[in-house]
């Protein structure tokens, strides 16, 4: 009886693919799996990974994004240095073995692999030969249509953070060894293809919350375009602001509160008007130990102990996270009242001479598990609060900024949109045209968007990263910060990735 | 009437046949006979293991004959893949212990009575109760895949996997049951059994039923103590330390301080009484069928608090003949009941670590009353109460085993020379586990501890059948044998989670199957009984591989050549044995635990804390699942060279030379980002070899009627060296405690596996460690991961085991010895608390280990990855030594009794600084502290 030896899984978690597809759900399932890869690091809990050789808690994709877009930068600093790779993101000393890069790089080349998974299995051939039924066939567009979006944002990722990609679409096999995309190609097919799904993506807050429509697409080229000059050394500030506009005209407007963009029920609240894309956190059905669930516990207090005013047990993590210095400064006393200025420190010296010393430096509370109605999420530990990937306020700024740059629009509307930030935030100190410059969009951006794994992008763009014409405590592994070399402006490409694939080879510098 | 020699016991099963005929019968139970033969015959008496003896025949009517056991050991049956041989005729590297050989003292588990007692095994057995033990043969072959030996136990292969709730897979099984131990070392030998020998097999063959009655009774009471403890600060030296000692520059505060002066590690430790009892029957059922029946319970507790294994089992086995003994059916029935209480490890370092200067019990807590660090109700964060942990918690696992198999060995009436042999065999174990601590657990989360219950239930069923033909034709015997096996295990269980807890849920899981199917056979030629061959040759079938790569072969050949047979030494008195063997053979691996499945094209959903949201309605994510349709066998080639001597009839060993070679490793590596479900999978990439030379000798020194003395020496030298890796590149591994992913270890071409990787520590001019400073080695001006460089491995390059039994009348001495050496240990209790920034736990304090006053350290995370930390583990230890006196004909009854006492973990000989020198995988972080025990008890013969 050799024929036992043909054995099918017995796990009711587990389908063959020739058994799932019989069912029509499964083709939104798998769409979810691919937009889940963003929130999940496996199906089995919060400790689950499917990645390897990387710590499930630290391979989340929101999470290793603010690694290499925050913490790197003058915005944030982890006291646990002990956590392998964070000592050497936030002191700028990577190297192509550092973990997060690693987990960084394979997490986005997943939602590649899985995007690519759903569009071979929705061809035509494939449904007609399934027989798929009209109503599942008439929401097949948008569907492909999101997964070449999330595919696209993975390059793009790739682009901003590493300078290069393994580039695979739907028509390349299992476990081959692709050609490595440089920026030039990566920007290319990446602008490409967004043109190319607009059609079929789901108009501008007509899709269900959680799913990506028009303005996701558009948010990824406005951002393209704003940094062009680094990835491409082309000037598309025209193309910016176009896009900006595009998304404006989409219906979105601003939060009514500030920190509702960071509360546990920002899927439902005012939130919702301003977030263009979260990544969905539920403290109960989607368990993460993803930028939210960190910054939450990480940002209690060693001194104030105040982790339930935001929801979690009272010690959180233990003073995780402090700001540096330089983010605290751009918060002066005029900014006392301003609701984005959520910095703790009373009882604390702004200097933080030791990493680990938890009591030094300021904390912040921007992030809550608490609702905006006063009650709290349903886990003390996993957040229920999701984070807000894309949101009006940085087109605002991007507008802004864009303008400035020679990209077209209007001076006013440009003005109006800084001051309806200030406004939104109870903070009457308008601004005038004449205020409005290029080093005050960098600051004000700092102001607004910080914690948002936005902030290493902005630095490079002002050519503020690297170099020795900003320094920011700890930078360069100084205390007060030392100049970084230029190659420091992309990250080395992991030696595990680089290694699996000879034509990736590494970037100059490292 | 056929009876034994030395104690006139009826032997049964005696072949007894005219010589140069086909005429002949067998002796029965009471070993009785009858032929019928003319005057002049020849009759030839013979049995395994016993002299044979020819009788002309001169017309008595009874002919009584006393068969002498065999003495020289090469005549000694050996258990081998399907079927046996003799020491002598045997071709591989093979070795027997059987129960006089066994090494004695507290044997809770099986393995243990096989601890230092073979070249090439070692066993390592943490000192939780009934804990399962890591046993390596020649040190695994494999990197990522299973480095189990393969066990048997009277044909039923076993899972190497145990379930929830039991302490491993042997723990369930009874060592008084148990016979005798075949090792199969190399390829010639284990090949037989193909896919799954590569890293030896060990068959267990249990007692069985016999025509005589005889019974026993075994009693043992035994008494542990811990005689070590981690050095920590006592109440008052934490008090003047807290007082004296900055902490990152500033002071620390005293008013956290207690009153008290607690050692935490006296407190969650405590001497234990255990026994055990044995209780087995032997005898004829019905006059007509042999059986042995046996009864066993132990209770075993563990040194640390709570902890606790008990276990009853029940073993029955028939053997009766049928039809002259042309039919023999071996059933082996066994019940095992394993009762565990788990205390939680993990609070034998929160014991190390907590504050010296607080009581245990606080009458005023809200937490069961016991004291916490708290503000009013609220807890503070930090470390818990360790007694009140274990005490609040009660985790519990009952495990209920049945195995067993039925045995049928048929002699064809016609040709004698044929045998069939059928073996079924099954094996299953179900267990269900609570854990349920106190609703006053220290928390402040709404949901007050912990109460969940889980099952679980493997399945083992195995089919196996062979023929065998042995014949002789003049100078030349053969014997052939073919068979066909089939095997197939399930797994699969569920648990509550949490009911206190509305967000968490039940689960279920179940493993796919795994199926196993062989084809195999064996030819031995022997000729003028000194030249010997053995093929052997299998084909093997897994369910864990697609279809184009499920099969395998595994082809097997050794020659041995009885030089002492020869004229020229025959007449040696010096050499009075010396056999010279050489082999080669090819064994493979499949065993990938959790990647049974990996070559079908799966998807998997999220459990119910990982789904995903769209429109704010749950929906449950379908994610692909890494694959590779391409996994096939790992494979071992091993070549040995073997010499088995013996000198003066008094002294026997071996010495064997051999290396294997794992080609394609089961290893999982790196694969180009996007081109799969996940950044790495297991493929087949790489090579390891390993190269060892094994030495025994068994002398015994004095043989006289009062006084015996022998001993048993054996050594191992291993070398293991990765040759190839997957892309040529390093694997970090060796995950330490003291944050989150830190390694220790690393896999690395040209190296040994688990080498360690760490930074070169800097000393200054007093020779004191500079804390955070390391030698720059590649001179590049920045210390980062480039500058680790590798030292030593966790695996000893030599292994030495010494056993020695003396018997004075009627009284027994024994003891036996083991050494390592050349095993690195790496520290992680030093490296992960002693600093003093560990200190401060949270906003309380905490204990650190009084080694910080070598190093004077400061921070953890500048200093884990030092050299300091890693030590030789080289050692040399007593296991036991046991005293026993017999008293012979007590009465008409009861034949003997043996009185006996003795110590377990006698004394242990190391220069390393940490509890104990013998850890795994090179890891130290606070291992179950194995206790030194003190042994009496009883042994009844009737």
């Amino acid at each position: 009886c050799t024929a036992d030896l043909d054995i099918t899984p017995n796990d009711d978690q587990t389908t063959l693919s020739e058994d799932l597809f019989t069912n029509e759900t499964a083709y939104k399932q798998v769409l979810a799996g691919i937009y889940a890869n963003l929130a999940l690091t496996g199906t089995d809990g919060a400790g689950s990974s499917n990645l390897k050789n990387i710590d499930a808690g630290t391979s989340q994709f929101g999470r290793v994004l603010l690694y290499v877009q925050s913490l790197s930068a003058d915005e944030m600093i982890w006291s646990y240095e002990n956590d392998p790779g964070t000592r050497e993101i936030q002191r700028n000393l990577w190297t192509a073995q550092n973990p997060l890069l690693l987990g960084m790089f394979s997490r986005a080349h997943l939602s590649i692999a899985l995007a690519n998974n759903f569009l071979r299995e929705t061809t035509d051939a494939k449904l007609d030969a399934r027989n798929v039924s009209t109503t599942v066939r008439n929401e097949m567009p948008a569907y492909r249509a999101e997964a070449r979006l999330m595919r696209a944002m993975s390059y793009y990722y790739m682009m901003d953070i590493f300078g290069k990609a393994n580039f695979s679409t739907e028509d390349d096999a299992l476990n081959s060894q692709p050609p490595a995309y440089d920026r030039a190609q990566l920007f290319e097919f990446v602008e490409s293809e967004l043109k190319a799904i607009d059609t079929d993506l789901i108009a501008s807050r007509q899709n269900q919350y959680g799913r990506a429509d028009k303005s996701v697409a558009y948010m990824i080229l406005a951002k393209m375009y704003l940094n062009a000059e680094v990835y491409i050394n082309e000037s598309r500030y025209t193309d910016c602001v176009s896009y900006c506009e595009k998304i404006i005209n989409g219906g979105y407007s601003l939060a009514t509160n500030y920190l509702h963009n960071f509360m546990a029920d920002n899927n439902t609240n005012s939130a919702t008007n301003e977030v263009i894309f979260p990544i969905v956190s539920d403290g109960l059905t989607t368990q993460n130990y993803g930028p939210t669930t960190v910054m939450i516990n990480g940002s209690v207090g060693s001194i104030e102990v105040n982790g339930t005013e935001v929801g979690v047990s009272a010690g959180g993590w233990g003073g995780a996270l402090r700001v540096r210095k330089q983010l605290a400064n751009l918060f002066n006393s005029s900014f006392a009242n301003d609701t984005r200025n959520t910095i703790i420190s009373s009882g604390r010296s702004i200097e933080i001479t030791d990493i680990s010393d938890k009591d030094s430096g300021y904390i912040l509370q921007k992030y809550s598990n608490a609702t905006s109605t006063g009650t709290f999420g349903v886990d003390q530990t996993f957040v229920d609060t999701d984070f807000p990937l894309f949101r009006l306020a940085d087109v605002y700024l991007m507008y802004a900024e864009a303008h400035l740059r020679g990209g077209g629009g209007s001076l006013t509307t440009a003005v109006g949109y800084i001051n309806a930030l200030r406004t939104r935030a109870n903070n009457s100190n308008t601004i005038t045209s004449g205020e409005l410059t290029l080093d005050f969009i960098l600051d004000e951006r700092g102001r607004e968007l910080h914690w948002e794994a936005h902030r290493r992008q902005d630095l490079i763009r002002y050519k503020k990263f690297t170099g020795g014409n900003y320094n920011w405590v700890w930078k360069g592994n100084g205390s007060n910060g030392i100049s970084l070399p230029a190659h420091f402006n992309v990250y080395p490409i992991p030696t595990a990735s680089m290694a699996a694939n000879p034509n990736l080879t590494q970037n100059t510098g490292y | 009437t056929v009876t034994e020699q030395s104690t006139s016991i009826p032997l049964p099963g005696v072949n007894v046949v005219i010589k140069n005929t086909t005429t002949g019968t067998a002796t029965d139970f009471d070993g009785n006979y009858q032929i019928e033969a003319k005057k002049g015959d020849v009759i030839l008496f013979s049995y395994v293991g016993y002299q044979p003896m020819e009788i002309i025949y001169s017309g008595q009517k009874t002919l009584n004959i006393q068969l002498k056991e065999d003495a020289a050991q090469l005549d000694e049956i050996v258990v081998i893949g399907y079927g046996s041989t003799t020491k002598k005729d045997a071709t591989g590297s093979v070795e027997s212990i059987t129960s006089e050989d066994f090494t004695r003292g507290n044997i809770v588990t099986p393995e243990n009575l096989l601890s230092g007692r073979v070249a090439g095994v070692s066993i390592n057995t943490s000192g939780s109760p009934g804990s399962g033990s890591e046993i390596r043969i020649r040190g695994g072959s494999s990197i990522n895949a299973s480095n189990n030996p393969l066990i048997i136990i009277d044909g039923l292969p076993i899972d190497n996997n145990g379930v929830n709730g039991s302490n491993g897979i042997l723990a369930t099984i009874n060592p008084n049951d148990i016979d005798s131990f075949s090792v199969l070392k190399d390829a010639s030998a284990t090949a037989i059994y193909g896919s799954r020998a590569s890293n030896g097999v060990i068959i267990i063959v249990t007692k069985k039923g016999k025509a005589t009655f005889s019974a026993t009774y075994d009693a043992q009471y035994s008494f542990g103590e811990l005689t070590d403890r981690i050095g920590v600060f006592s109440g008052d030296e934490f008090r003047q330390l807290i007082a004296s000692q900055p902490v990152n520059g500033s002071s620390l505060n005293e008013s956290l301080l207690g009153t008290a002066s607690t050692d935490w590690q006296d407190e969650i430790f405590r001497n234990t009484v255990s026994s055990q009892h044995n209780i087995s029957m032997q005898g004829s059922l019905f006059k007509a069928i042999p059986t042995r029946f046996s009864f066993g319970t132990t209770n075993q507790e563990g040194a640390l608090l709570t902890s606790n294994f008990e276990r009853r089992n029940l073993g029955l086995a028939l053997n009766p003949s049928f039809f002259d003994s042309h039919l023999k059916i071996n059933l082996n029935a066994n019940l095992a009941f394993e009762d565990n209480r788990f205390g939680d490890t993990g609070q034998i370092g929160a014991a190390l670590g907590y504050d010296p200067t607080q009581p245990v019990y606080d009458p005023s807590s809200p937490f069961g009353g016991y004291y916490q660090h708290r503000n009013g109700s609220l807890l503070s964060n930090g470390t818990t109460n360790p007694v009140a942990s274990l005490l609040q918690r009660n985790n519990y696992g009952d495990a209920n085993r049945s195995y067993g198999n039925l045995n049928f060995e048929y002699k064809f009436h016609f040709i004698p020379e044929l045998k069939a042999v059928l073996n079924l065999g099954y094996d299953e174990t179900e267990s269900k586990t609570i854990d349920y601590t106190s609703t006053l657990v220290a928390t402040n989360d709404p949901v007050k501890g912990n109460s969940s219950f889980g099952t679980q239930k493997r399945t083992n069923k195995s089919f196996d059948g062979y023929l065998n033909y042995s014949k002789e034709f003049g100078d030349v015997r053969t014997e052939l044998m073919t068979g066909y096996s089939y095997q197939k295990f399930t797994n699969n269980g569920g648990n509550t989670g949490n009911r206190r807890d509305p967000a968490s849920f039940p689960s279920t899981f179940a493993d796919p199957d795994v199926v196993l199917i062989g084809f195999f056979g064996r030819a031995n030629i022997s000729l003028l009984d000194k030249y010997l061959l053995t093929v052997t040759y299998r084909r093997d079938g897994t369910s864990r591989f697609s279809e184009k790569n499920r099969w395998g072969n595994f082809p097997a050949a050794a020659l041995a050549w009885n030089i002492s047979d020869e004229d020229f030494l025959k007449d040696s008195n010096t050499i009075s044995n010396l056999k010279l063997r050489v082999g080669y053979g090819i064994t493979g691996q499949q065993d990938i635990s959790g990647n049974n499945d990996i070559f079908l094209n799966r998807y998997r959903g999220g459990d119910q804390n990982s789904q995903y949201q769209f429109g704010n309605a749950v929906i449950e994510s379908l994610i692909a699942s890494e694959i590779n349709p391409d996994l096939k066998w790992e494979e071992t080639s091993t070549i040995e060279f073997g010499v088995d001597y013996g000198l003066f009839d008094k002294v026997t060993g071996s010495l064997n030379f051999f290396q294997k070679n794992s080609t394609d490793l089961l290893f999982t590596a790196s694969v180009a980002d996007g081109t799969n479900f996940s950044n790495s999978i297991i493929q087949n990439i790489g090579e390891l070899q390993i190269q060892g030379v094994e030495f025994s000798v068994n002398t015994d020194i004095v043989k006289k009627e009062d006084l015996n003395i022998n001993f048993n020496f054996n050594a191992t030298f291993l070398k293991r060296e990765i040759k190839e890796l997957a892309l040529g590149q390093d694997v970090r591994t060796g995950g330490i405690a003291g944050g989150t992913g830190n390694n220790i270890q690393i896999l690395r071409e040209g190296e040994a596996p688990n080498s360690f990787s760490v930074f070169k520590q800097l000393y200054d001019t007093s020779g004191n460690p500079i804390e955070g400073a390391y030698v720059d080695l590649n001179g590049d001006d920045i210390i980062n991961d480039n500058d680790r460089y590798l030292k030593e491995n966790p695996n000893a390059d030599v292994i030495l085991g010494f056993q020695s039994n003396i018997n004075y009348k009627n009284l027994d001495l024994s003891f036996n010895l083991r050494a390592n050496i050349g095993n690195y240990a790496y520290n992680n209790v030093n490296s992960s608390r002693a600093q003093y920034e560990r200190i401060l736990d949270n906003s309380v304090l905490a204990n650190i280990p009084t080694s910080i006053l070598n190093t004077n350290f400061q921070r953890t995370s500048d200093v884990i990855i030092s050299d300091i930390y890693l030590e030789d583990a080289s050692f040399l230890k007593m296991d036991n030594i046991t005293l026993g006196y017999t008293f012979n004909n007590v009465s008409k009854t009861l034949k003997s009794i043996r009185l006996w006492g003795g110590i377990q973990n006698v004394f242990t000989i190391t220069n390393y600084s940490g509890l104990d020198p013998e850890v795994f995988g090179g890891i130290d972080n606070l291992i179950y502290p194995r206790p030194r025990t003190v042994l009496a008890g009883a042994n009844f013969k009737f």
